[in-house]
């Protein structure tokens, strides 16, 4: 399944282990991940997997990003899982018993409404190809066939105003492919799109589910964090420039200088380092003022310094770049350049040993 | 030699049989028990030894069934063990001093209180048949109606409970997923007080636990807090604040410390480092010089939580080449990481770093190699080149240093996160185990001293800096200086003239007789000022001070090579900068008289010994600098009752292990050496010895102590024969101590003993504090006195130890371990760092190396 740009808020419902939400958590559009489980020391052991790795705290997300982890059952309203875009119920209906099962649909379609629904389960006709004929799990209430699976998820989507897509995974083994996919899933589509959801007022505020785990990610979004990395990837840019100027002033030393040097000064091809720009981007560079010396400064503008797609990226304009580094980093006395001394205290080593 | 040929040779220097390198990225390697997990793991510690356990291991296959029924102890759990205290009979039952003023002193320790009958119940599970999954196996054990409403910890083998099973032996059957059924044998093979080390490492992983739950990560041994980040921007710095926590058993009661430490981050990925150095390297030896750099530090990669230690970097490999997965299938590292974590790499041309992982569960497994791509790692902690930037560390110390309030607001609000935390209290209280209230206890402060100079007692003012007490001062004795050196360059000369007057004004002062020395000038290169050496010392030149133009190491190591292998002559380096302080010349001049006065043999002052004829000995072992598997070990022993002249050795062993065997040698030349010049042997010998990393404390006893008393033994006759007493001496330890006034809360005084409640029953042991800081917070010293034929009382051992500490001629003010130590170290640091082999042993009987 491909993940469409504008998909930001996700419920997996009957998570279990949370092994879905972890795989999710790594797209950079979605912003809101909740997992619902009726097992609740499930959710409390694997709520910290879920927490940002180290390194999302030195290289941030673009966009917020907030995982809950509920307790609850899957038939029960919570208007917190309301106006979704995406709810998922992988291998959870052959879990609930027939009273469960048949509120199921008005909680998820009717209720929460989702943009897309998708729902797994497995299929029975698959079953006869394991070892052992039985249910999968001794806790499924039901297995059904494609055609019980299709007949239910046609109705539920005719009711609700859904159309419905049937697929699967875990292809039959060859000679067995009359039997479908191990797992069969119904991709749910609202006719209409999103809409119904997010005009619920508060008023409607139900909370039900006990919220058992929740983590925010650090991201650009947070003023505190842009800034770190605003610094720090200009830093890294302005280092990186005022050490090519080094090298520039040095290889004009050495052309002037008619001695010759035994030393080989080129590197070999593999040993260019770093990205590489693309023709947009090195025009972008190109076109920015270049950067400066003023006596023993070094100094980049900042202009020059948005141009560089690391720094673009962060799609912030000049003035609030100034605003957001004033305090970390020292300008020009026009403030429309980055200044750094030109020469500092670890520029002689390598050569020194 | 490809980098794959050289990783596989380093592994093969390491003891391995052979190295196989599987280019897999990080995550691959995961196999083993991840901490991060719910599950408690005793194994998951790679500086531990496995304890031997009564049941033979269960066969498996793989890394994934290969169940280890063996508990492994963390190392510095396992010195506890060690209970030098019992053969120790004058301290048996009392092991505490009386004297000083007492002082009340609030600690980092917190009282862990359980129930008085609490045990731990340790239980062996067998699966039939075997299942390789942990987490099957965990969540049929969990699953059990038996099991499931108990208070448990389970890591695939072992099973740990706060209530008893009914039987013995109890078996359990469940059922898989897939209906088949699985016996479970779960076996009683313990039964554990509070106090034992399997229950103490199973207590701090319950606090590891915790902490995770209060959003802390755990680094390394330690835990820190990202999401609070200390940015230093102008060195592309991040410091992450957080703790060093253990749980361990203390003189009475279980406790747990906490002990603020911080992680630097550098907030540029390996593959940024390595294009700047790119661009600042000029020569073809740039993958050299990278190789140089950046392995062995450890980096954190950005898709998960785990850190690598940079072995090596294979130029060959690129990120578009191809890996073997798991499962067989050939993947480029491009497509994984876009396909496993979608992130896009930059940059195709960069080679990867290469880490190998140690096995955890059998040690006897050669490592396995995993690939990582530079662009996706972040360097943590400081390269060698960044700890010598003087201006980065003094921006790293003011974000870092914490003054004693600033601390214990730290600690208060690590106390209140863990007993405010519903998780945190539940998990605690599950297993009966209550967090209490911060330690306080009495120490003492023992009376300051006065130090014995020529013709002059003098109480200094403060027992920190008495530099001020004794400018007017006559050393104890000196060596004239009549024939000598400077070495200096054309740019330095004109600073000649004003230091020399300087140098001699401040030696007749103190009575230390400077004559004019032969000046020669030299040029700015360590070449020139080898040969002006070889050229211009003869035997008759008693010292040779050079004027250095910068502290590039190659100047001074050469220097010193050459003067203590070669020639050896007493050598003085002095920097051409500090000659350039103009208003420090006089203290400058007063510092550099001094060494010189001592290594010319001269002494300059003394403290009230009361021990008639005692010899003090530092021991001070460390790694040297070029070859990683050599150590060097540096013996350092007074040959005069006033404990003013020293007789210092050094070797360099090869050995894995950081034991000395050279010790009868040594201790058996210092006597003789005491016997030449007092015409008898010191009726006493205390060592203090320095250096002992974690579990190394049986070695020690084990085999340094018999070599000591070896050679007392051969040394002694009939009608006298000494008395050795050892002392572990150890700088880092978990206690801190503190004085709260009515408004803050203020480092203790110098020469505060702590003796009880925080030190270890099984040891004779305590604490002293002989070193002040101006900011940031004291660590006391931690001294263990593992073999005491000397029978002091316990005041007498702590007040000659304090005394021992203001003996330092290098500094004028008492200093945190007792001199001969701190000579050792010196001395070793010279050697590891500079020599890197035996210094001439003419120079024995002075303190060139200060």
């Amino acid at each position: 399944m491909e993940l469409e740009e504008e998909i930001i808020q996700i419920a997996d419902l009957g998570c279990g282990d949370t092994k879905l939400l972890k795989l999710l958590k790594i797209y950079p559009c979605i912003q809101l991940l909740v997992g619902v489980d009726i097992n609740e020391e499930k959710l409390h052991s694997n709520g910290h997997h879920l927490s940002p790795y180290l390194g999302e705290f030195v290289k941030p997300r673009d966009l917020d990003l907030t995982i809950i982890l509920y307790h609850g059952s899957v038939v029960e309203r919570d208007s917190r899982l309301l106006g979704f875009d995406l709810i998922t119920c992988i291998e959870l209906i052959e879990h609930l018993d027939s009273d469960d099962l048949a509120r199921f649909p008005e909680v998820v379609f009717g209720y929460l409404s989702p943009a897309m629904v998708v729902i797994s389960t497995p299929n029975s006709e698959f079953n006869p190809l394991f070892p052992t004929v039985a249910l999968r799990d001794a806790d499924h209430k039901f297995e059904w066939s494609r055609m019980e699976f299709q007949t239910w998820a046609s109705q539920v989507a005719k009711c609700y105003n859904y159309c419905v897509e049937f697929t699967g995974v875990g292809t039959p083994p060859a000679g067995a492919e009359h039997v479908g996919y191990c797992t069969q899933i119904g991709v749910f589509t609202k006719i209409g799109g999103k809409a119904a959801g997010s005009c619920v007022s508060e008023d409607h505020d139900q909370h039900v589910y006990k919220a058992v785990y929740m983590t925010s990610y650090p991201s650009l979004q947070q003023e505190k964090v842009l800034k770190f990395v605003l610094v720090g990837e200009l830093l890294i840019q302005v280092e990186h420039l005022r050490l090519r100027h080094h090298r520039m002033l040095r290889e004009r030393k050495r052309e002037s200088d008619p001695k010759p040097r035994d030393t080989d000064f080129s590197l070999g091809p593999d040993l260019l380092l770093g990205a590489v720009f693309t023709e947009a981007e090195k025009a972008r560079i190109e076109n920015s003022p270049e950067p400066f010396c003023e006596g023993d400064k070094f100094c980049v503008p900042l202009q020059r310094l948005l141009a560089y797609p690391k720094l673009h990226r962060l799609r912030v304009d000049e003035e609030r770049m100034r605003a957001l580094i004033a305090d970390s980093v020292c300008l020009s006395s026009d403030s429309s350049a980055v200044m750094v001394d030109l020469y500092n205290s670890l520029d002689y080593w390598p050569e020194d040993s | 030699m490809s980098g794959r040929a050289r990783t596989r040779a380093r592994g093969m220097l390491r003891g391995s049989r052979a190295l196989e390198v599987r280019g897999s990225p990080g995550y691959l390697a995961a196999t083993s028990v991840d901490l991060g997990n719910s599950e408690v793991s005793l194994s998951s510690r790679t500086d531990s030894v496995w304890q031997p356990y009564e049941h033979d291991a269960a066969s498996g296959d793989g890394e994934h069934t290969l169940m280890e029924r063996r508990v492994r102890i963390r190392q510095d759990l396992m010195d506890l063990g060690i209970c030098t205290r019992e053969r120790l009979a004058h301290v048996k039952d009392c092991k505490t001093g009386s004297s000083g003023l007492p002082v009340k002193l609030v600690t980092n320790l917190f009282s862990l209180d359980l129930p008085q009958d609490w045990q731990l119940y340790q239980y062996h599970v067998v699966y039939s048949p075997d299942l390789p999954s942990k987490r099957l196996r965990t969540a049929l054990l969990y699953g059990h109606s038996e099991l499931s409403d108990r208070t448990k910890a389970f890591d695939g083998a072992i099973l740990f409970l706060s209530q008893k099973l009914d039987q013995k032996v109890t078996e359990l059957t469940s059922e898989t997923q897939r209906g088949e059924t699985v016996r479970m044998t779960v076996t009683l093979t313990n039964k554990l007080v509070s106090s034992s080390p399997v229950c103490i490492q199973f207590f701090n992983i319950i606090f590891k636990k915790i902490l995770k739950k209060l959003s802390m990560y755990q680094i390394g041994r330690n835990f820190y807090k990202p999401s609070e980040p200390v940015e230093i921007p102008q060195y592309k710095l991040s410091v992450w604040p957080g703790f060093a926590v253990s749980v361990s058993h203390f003189e009475s009661k279980l406790l747990f410390g906490a002990d603020v430490s911080y992680k630097v981050l550098r907030n540029e990925t390996v593959l940024e480092f390595m294009t700047d150095l790119c661009v600042r390297t000029d020569t073809s030896c740039f993958p050299q010089t990278c190789e140089t750099q950046l392995v062995g530090l450890i980096v954190l990669t950005r898709y998960n939580n785990k850190t690598y230690r940079i072995d090596d970097i294979d130029w060959s490999v690129k990120p578009t080449h191809t890996f073997q997965k798991r499962d067989g299938s050939e993947i480029t590292y491009t497509d994984y990481y876009k396909q496993q974590y979608d992130i896009t790499l930059s940059d195709l041309n960069q080679p990867v770093l290469v880490s190998l992982l140690k096995r955890k569960r059998n040690a006897s497994m050669e490592p396995q190699a995993v690939h990582l791509i530079p662009e996706l790692c972040f360097l943590t902690g400081l390269t060698s080149q960044a700890t010598s930037d003087f201006h980065l560390m003094k921006a790293v110390a003011e974000e870092t240093r914490l003054s004693p309030l600033g601390r214990q607001q730290r600690l208060a609000r690590l106390a209140d996160d863990i007993q405010r935390n519903q998780v945190a209290r539940f998990e605690l209280e599950t297993w009966g185990l209550h967090f209490g209230s911060q330690m306080s206890l009495t120490g003492r402060v023992v009376p300051s001293e006065k130090l014995i100079m020529q013709d002059h007692i003098c109480q200094p003012a403060s027992a920190a800096d008495w530099s001020k007490d004794i400018r007017a001062c006559k050393v104890l004795s000196s060596q004239s200086l009549t024939t000598w050196l400077i070495l200096c360059s054309s740019r330095a000369e004109n600073r000649i003239e004003g230091f020399l007057s300087c140098l001699r004004r401040v030696g007749s002062t103190m009575g230390f007789n400077v004559g004019y020395p032969k000046i020669i000038k030299v040029q700015e290169n360590p070449a020139s000022f080898l040969r002006a050496i070889q050229q211009h010392v003869d035997p008759d030149v008693q010292l040779v001070m050079c004027i250095l133009p910068s502290n590039q190491k190659n100047y001074y190591d050469s220097i010193k090579k050459y003067l203590n292998l070669d020639c050896p002559v007493p050598s003085q380096c002095v920097l051409t900068r500090t000659l350039n302080k103009q208003g420090m010349m006089m203290s400058v001049a007063t510092k550099i008289a001094m060494q010189m006065t001592c290594k010319l043999g001269g002494e300059l002052w003394t403290v009230e010994i009361p021990l008639k004829s005692l010899m003090v000995v530092g021991i001070s072992i460390c790694k040297d600098a070029l070859s990683k598997d050599t150590l060097v070990v540096g013996f350092v022993a007074s040959v005069n009752p006033r404990i003013t002249r020293w007789f210092s050795r050094c070797i360099l062993q090869r050995t894995t292990a950081e034991v000395a065997d050279c010790l009868k040698v040594f201790l058996t030349g210092a006597l003789n050496k005491w016997y030449k010049l007092n015409h008898d042997l010191p009726a006493r010998i205390i060592v203090y010895r320095d250096g002992v990393g974690d579990g190394q404390l049986k070695a020690v006893v084990d085999y340094e102590v018999p070599q000591l008393l070896s050679s007392v033994a051969e040394s002694s006759s009939d009608s006298s024969s000494c008395r050795l007493s050892v002392v572990v001496v150890r700088k880092r330890c978990t206690p801190r101590f503190f004085v709260e006034t009515s408004k803050t809360v203020q480092n203790p005084p110098l020469g505060t003993v702590v003796d009880s409640e925080a030190t270890r029953p099984a040891w004779y042991d305590f604490y002293l504090i002989s070193q002040t800081t101006s900011q940031g917070t004291v660590s006391p010293t931690y001294y263990n006195v593992i073999y005491d034929d000397n029978v002091l009382k316990p005041d007498h051992m702590q007040r000659l130890t304090f005394k021992l500490c203001h003996l330092y001629y290098n500094w004028q003010g008492l200093i945190s371990i007792p001199a001969p130590c701190q000579y050792a170290h010196k001395l070793t640091f010279l050697v590891a760092q500079s020599i890197h082999k035996e210094p001439s042993l003419e120079l024995a009987n002075h303190l060139f190396y200060l």
